[in-house]
């Protein structure tokens, strides 16, 4: 059984093993020793503190293999993108060029340094153990986390967002950094995107080129690069476009990785989610119903895992004893469910016209 | 060989010049109407009819012995008075940061319009069959004499735009790397309307934010603040007089713009009045040194003359020069020994 639970002090080495493990290397959640035990530390702080509106709380999940006695993935939340200092991205721009006296009309692309979405509630720093790949448990490591913003909407922001792992080439290369943030820090991709997570990232992001980059003058490669995601998250991606966040103008200053952003209140998993009181039955008279994200409604003892959205007539939620002990529910008491399944998103992104 | 101010009557010379420029000449398009309006604007100006700010001084190099145009050569009183004069300032930015162990600077291209208001000398072509005896100094140099003696007629500042480097095909790879981005033209046809004057198009399609030279190519790199190798005694004969590149290019082709305080140009600094004496014969150099030029505005004429001032201050001259000076005994002239 898989449930996902707030981190715990325990759950360093499981937290330094998927660090280490994340394709690519994610900016955030780098595999260093002192920097998770902060995290979980915060996290721990996050959950005691009474908050009436998002500051500068990150809520870090484990995803917990209960039949190996595993932690198998990790997911975290933080409040507001930029909150203790500016999150930033660039942001894709068009500015129309036009001369009445040659009767011509040119629009140029550019990308300016942005803070717009240092208020937005950030969800990041996702790794999954790679044999749980495509399989319910990514969905329930990923969603978890909007169940527990369903629940205390006064602890985030209304506009959610996601910044996906950008391209990088089969030799781990980025394209994009090749031909931008190379030219000022004359470092690899690698190299910085460790450096920012040990520090952080603004720091780094503080030292940028600060005036717009046109397009047209980066290479054909990084123009490619731009809003692409990396190969190996173009399924996480296509599940948040499922999920209602759509593509927005803002891309990742190191790698040109897409962000998407979602209101909070539209996300599928949120409007569908509600509440029925916990009836208990044994797992092998439960009908068969398709599948849910079933979350508890406390804060610090957070659960959310994947079960059968099994509705007895008066709209009580059927759960096995073994689900309602690892939820920490008894019967009566109520639960928040959302179907797994979301509709399917045509990513409209096309390459060829960023 | 003397220098004049342009009459209407130079209209045919100077359109067979301007054809024979070609290229990259932005100032002297070979169009007939251009041309002529170009020659009314400097008669104004020689008559002093126009606004002081408004004023082309332009100069041609005519023979006196056939009459033929050798060259032209001209000043503008003011550049950017009545469309915007456009340049990239190459800055330089640092990257910095003591945690990162960085410290990095990134010369970038600022557009700029610094040089308002600042007067600039240009046009200036010599053909080749008369690039002798120092025909070229006397055009470049002539022009000096007439902003010394017409001081209170030019602001504090000069400036110069010299052509930039063009590979053997004649391409500009700075053009190639940024130009051609921003303008559905190619840099010929952007070059031609540039010289009709028609520049608003250039503010119109300018990219308005910093260029980090980074992103630039290698090639366009090198052009930045490198002229045409053509240029390069033009150039040379600048420098002599004090003229630097301060770090401004043209935003086509990278050329540099060098410029000087008008009051420090060696020639403008170092030149003198003398009264004049007309002899009928007198010994001559070999090689041209002394540069004079007349007092008279609408009448200019500047030319060589084969000797210096006398002990006590007297210019002594052939009837030949005097002639064609345009200069009598008792007349004042301006020289520069150079």
């Amino acid at each position: 059984m898989l449930v996902v639970r707030p981190v715990q002090p325990r759950d360093l080495p499981a937290l330094e093993r998927l660090a280490g493990s994340a394709t690519p290397r994610l900016t955030n959640l780098p595999a260093h020793r002192d920097r998770l035990e902060e995290r979980i530390a915060r996290s721990t702080r996050a959950l005691a503190r009474e908050v009436d509106f998002p500051d500068d709380e990150a809520y870090t999940f484990v995803l917990e293999d209960l039949d190996l006695g595993e932690v198998v993935g990790t997911a975290s939340i933080r409040a507001q993108a930029g909150a203790m200092d500016a999150y930033y991205t660039y942001r894709q721009e068009t500015l129309i060029h036009a001369s009445q006296q040659l009767n011509v009309r040119r629009e140029v692309q550019t990308l300016s340094l942005s803070h717009e979405t240092s208020e937005t509630t950030l969800l990041c720093a996702l790794s999954l153990d790679a044999r749980y790949k495509g399989t319910s448990a990514e969905s329930l490591l990923r969603r978890a986390r909007l169940m527990f913003i369903a629940q205390y909407p006064e602890r985030f922001a209304s506009i959610l967002a996601v910044a996906f792992p950008g391209y990088l080439d089969a030799q781990g290369e980025s394209p994009f950094w090749n031909s931008v943030g190379r030219h000022f820090f004359a470092r690899g991709f690698q190299e910085i995107n460790l450096l920012a997570g040990v520090r952080s990232k603004s720091f780094i992001a503080e030292v940028m080129p600060q005036f717009p980059l046109y397009l047209p003058l980066l290479t054909p490669q990084a123009r490619a690069a731009i809003g692409r995601e990396h190969p190996d998250h173009e399924g996480a991606l296509e599940e948040m476009l499922g999920e209602g966040f759509v593509r927005s103008r803002h891309v990742d200053i190191f790698d040109g990785g897409p962000v998407v952003r979602g209101e909070r209140d539209r996300l599928q998993s949120v409007r569908q989610a509600s509440w029925h009181p916990v009836r208990l039955r044994p797992g092998n008279v439960l009908p068969d119903a398709e599948p849910a994200l079933i979350a508890n409604q406390q804060l610090g003892d957070f659960r959310c895992l994947v079960a059968r959205y099994a509705l007895s007539p008066t709209g009580q939620l059927m759960l096995t004893p073994e689900h309602a002990e690892l939820l920490g529910v008894e019967e009566g008491r109520a639960v928040l469910a959302a179907p797994l399944a979301l509709p399917t998103v045509l990513d409209e992104f096309d390459e060829g016209e960023t | 060989m003397r220098i004049r101010p342009i009459e209407r009557r130079d209209i045919d010379e100077l359109q067979a010049l301007a054809w024979q420029t070609g290229v990259g000449f932005t100032s002297l398009p070979d169009n007939r109407d251009f041309l002529a309006a170009k020659i009314e604007h400097a008669v104004s100006a020689f008559e002093e009819r126009s606004a002081i700010d408004d004023r082309l001084y332009f100069f041609v190099l005519e023979d006196d012995v056939n009459g033929e145009l050798a060259g032209c050569c001209a000043i503008e009183a003011q550049v950017g008075r009545e469309v915007p004069f456009y340049n990239y300032r190459l800055g330089t930015l640092a990257h910095s940061s003591v945690q990162l162990d960085l410290h990095r600077t990134i010369d970038t291209l600022f557009l700029s319009s610094d040089h308002t208001g600042d007067a600039e000398v240009c046009s200036l072509y010599l053909r080749p069959e008369y690039r002798r005896d120092r025909n070229g100094a006397l055009l470049s140099k002539a022009r000096w004499l007439f902003i010394a003696e017409f001081r209170d007629r030019f602001p504090d500042k000069v400036l110069a735009e010299m052509r930039g480097r063009f590979d053997e095909n004649g391409t500009s790879a700075f053009w190639e790397c940024l130009g051609s981005h921003f303008f559905p033209m190619n840099f010929n046809e952007a070059d031609r309307l540039t010289g009709l004057g028609q520049k608003s198009f250039i503010g119109e399609l300018m990219p308005k934010f910093p260029i980090y030279t980074p992103f630039l190519s290698e090639e366009a790199r090198a052009c930045i603040g490198a002229v045409h190798e053509h240029t390069r005694p033009a150039l040379e004969m600048l420098k002599q007089e004090g003229l630097r590149w301060e770090g401004y290019i043209d935003i086509f082709d990278g050329g540099p713009t060098v410029e000087a305080y008008i009051d420090d140009v060696r020639a403008v600094r170092d030149s003198a009045s003398y009264p004049v004496e007309i002899v009928d014969e007198a010994s001559s150099v070999e090689r041209p040194t002394w540069l004079v030029a007349t007092a008279n505005i609408s009448d200019f004429r500047s030319a060589w003359i084969g000797r210096g001032p006398s002990a006590d201050g007297v210019l002594t001259l052939t009837v030949d020069e005097a002639r064609r000076l345009g200069v009598a005994a008792g007349d004042r002239l301006r020289l520069l020994e150079t």
